[in-house]
């Protein structure tokens, strides 16, 4: 379990975070989304005790990071798999690791194993790949076997098999009872791996839904119709109240569902080609919402140089 | 906000020294695991011996005796106090700083929240790895120099008073610049800044002081490093300096001041 309240954190005039307060509960995959510069990795610093916040607290486990005894057995975390010295080998990375919060060297051969790397283990780090130090960093994160898992973009760079394998790592993870916080910018990624999502925008919660209800949501469902005598049915259409836009050679309607839609252009006779309710993607939900948030911000900061004038 | 607790059930909390344990098996993996820690001590002890033997048999086929000022002792530590000492004070400044670079400070500081216990473990670990370097060095420089020059009736024996001391003394020396090293680099976090501040402490200090006008020049001099490490090696003190016990703890306070220093810059600032 973690748990924020009122967390804040200033960079002199910048605000990176901005009061940003929720909960991530056991038994899920949460998706900490936002466009790049948002705050997530910010925020996933303070909850680690490496940057003091502003002001407000972040909890794990109902204690702050930094008050935690070894604490690599209750939190695991990966913010930069590049953050390794490339002149050590694996192995010896994770030993060190291990070493540190008085973890033995069976489970650094075990988490080896788990991440596929018990083959170059002796290797230097210099000679991974990107998709290797990821692998590497997950590893060590699992070391503690820790309930809370904490992970910054952790598909970056993993290739189709590599994505599926930290996907299938999390879900399995959550079912058993973890808590997991996985940060990206990729909507289309969360919408495979998490069930609950928190984006934020401009360091502010932007919404913390799970993640069907976030689609369902929007205002966007709409009704995708083809037919031959388009401009006919639309005019039908808008007379009985419906909003028709020109789409993709067809037509979107929002205002009336799919049957009566068909009804409409069966008195009619009019024939239709393709008729379509459709969901908006998670994809769109998101930039609707990230979107606000910078138009926002850019409000906002038109009325600031206003005012400083 | 129910089960928001860490399972109590877990092991009980380990004790202090456990834990202390832990954290320098943790900087010790670190240090031991990386290559080119070997062959930069490799290459010092080579350089330094080398050296060494090069300025014992040019002193001891000269005519005359030594320069004034340059004791048969300090005769010994002449290649030691640059050849051993710059790479072991490099090493101990990448201790923190491949750590800064890389981005592996975080995992540390990650792995072990307290920051002033991570500091403390890679004081340990360094300290310990540069006073066995130095005592080696110095004892090795010693008996290499002694064995040239007392061909021609020239040398010291470890048998003389305060010789035995000396020469423990100045395996201190390199302990003294490492952790001072330590320090300034964890306070600068870059590479060649810390390597400029840690020389400048070592000798640009002292050397500026030789510019200075005569009381001045041992008035601050004898803080600095380079001539409170003078005393502690040296056979025959200067009278115008510290003791060699008060410059011992000269060479105590410049490393422990460092020390204290980073470790209230890096409890309070953003990692």
């Amino acid at each position: 379990m973690i748990e924020l309240h009122g967390v804040t954190k200033r960079f002199g005039q910048v605000t990176a975070v901005d009061e940003l307060s929720f909960t991530v509960r056991p038994g899920h995959v949460t998706g900490f989304l936002g466009p790049n510069g948002a705050g997530k990795t910010t925020t996933m610093r303070i909850i680690l005790g490496l940057d003091a916040p502003t002001s407000g607290t972040a909890l794990v486990g109902g204690r702050r990071y930094q008050q935690i005894v070894r604490p690599l057995r209750h939190v695991g975390s990966l913010l930069d798999a590049t953050a390794v010295h490339g002149g050590r080998a694996a192995y010896d990375h994770l030993l060190a690791v291990a070493l540190s919060n008085g973890i033995g060297r069976t489970r650094v051969a075990q988490v080896l194993e788990l991440a596929g790397l018990s083959a170059v283990a002796r290797q230097r780090i210099q000679s991974f790949s990107l998709g290797m130090k990821q692998r590497l960093g997950i590893a060590a994160a699992l070391l503690g076997e820790p309930p809370v898992l904490i992970f910054d973009e952790p598909v970056n760079g993993l290739d189709a098999d590599g994505v599926r394998w930290i996907r299938m790592l999390l879900r399995q993870l959550a079912s058993d009872g973890h808590t997991a916080l996985v940060s990206s910018h990729l909507m289309s990624e969360m919408a495979l791996t998490a069930d609950h999502l928190i984006i934020i925008g401009r360091g502010k919660l932007l919404a913390d839904t799970a993640t069907e209800r976030l689609t369902n949501a929007s205002a966007r469902t709409d009704v995708f119709v083809r037919s031959p005598r388009a401009s006919e049915l639309a005019a039908l259409l808008t007379a009985r109240g419906a909003d028709v836009t020109a789409d993709d050679g067809g037509l979107a309607v929002t205002g009336l569902d799919a049957p009566t839609i068909a009804d409409v252009a069966a008195q009619h006779a009019i024939a239709v080609h393709e008729l379509m309710p459709r969901q908006p993607s998670l994809e769109q939900a998101y930039l609707d919402l990230t979107g606000t948030s910078t138009d926002y911000r850019a409000a906002d900061r038109a009325s600031e140089s206003q005012a400083s004038r | 906000m129910t089960a928001a607790q860490i399972p109590a059930t877990s092991t009980p909390a380990p004790s202090l020294g456990a834990r202390a344990r832990d954290v320098i098996a943790f900087e010790w993996t670190k240090l031991r695991s990386v290559r080119s820690h070997y062959i930069t001590l490799l290459i010092a002890a080579v350089v330094t011996i080398g050296t060494s033997a090069i300025v014992a048999h040019a002193i001891a086929s000269a005519p005359k005796s030594p320069p004034a000022g340059l004791s048969a002792l300090a005769a010994s530590f002449l290649a030691y106090a640059e050849y051993t000492v710059i790479p072991v004070s490099v090493l101990a400044v990448l201790q923190f700083t491949s750590e800064y670079s890389t981005g592996l400070i975080r995992t540390t500081f990650v792995a072990v929240p307290r920051r002033w216990a991570v500091l403390a473990s890679k004081a340990a670990v360094v300290g310990a790895a540069a006073l066995v370097t130095g005592e080696v060095l110095a004892f090795a420089c010693f008996a290499m120099v002694q064995a040239l020059l007392s061909g021609r009736h020239r040398g010291v024996s470890l048998a003389q008073p305060r010789v035995p001391g000396a020469v423990l003394a100045a395996g201190f020396v390199l302990c003294a610049c490492a952790l001072t090293a330590l320090g300034l680099a964890a306070i600068i976090r870059h590479t060649a800044g810390a390597i400029t501040a840690t020389l400048a402490a070592v000798y640009l200090v002292a050397g500026l002081c030789l510019f200075l006008p005569s009381p001045w020049k041992d008035d601050i001099g004898r803080f600095t490093m380079a001539f409170a490490a003078s005393q502690v090696i040296a056979l025959h003190p200067q009278a115008g300096l510290l003791s060699p016990w008060a410059s011992m703890l000269v060479l105590v306070a410049w490393p422990v001041g460092a020390l204290l220093a980073a470790g209230l810059v890096i409890s309070h600032r953003d990692a």
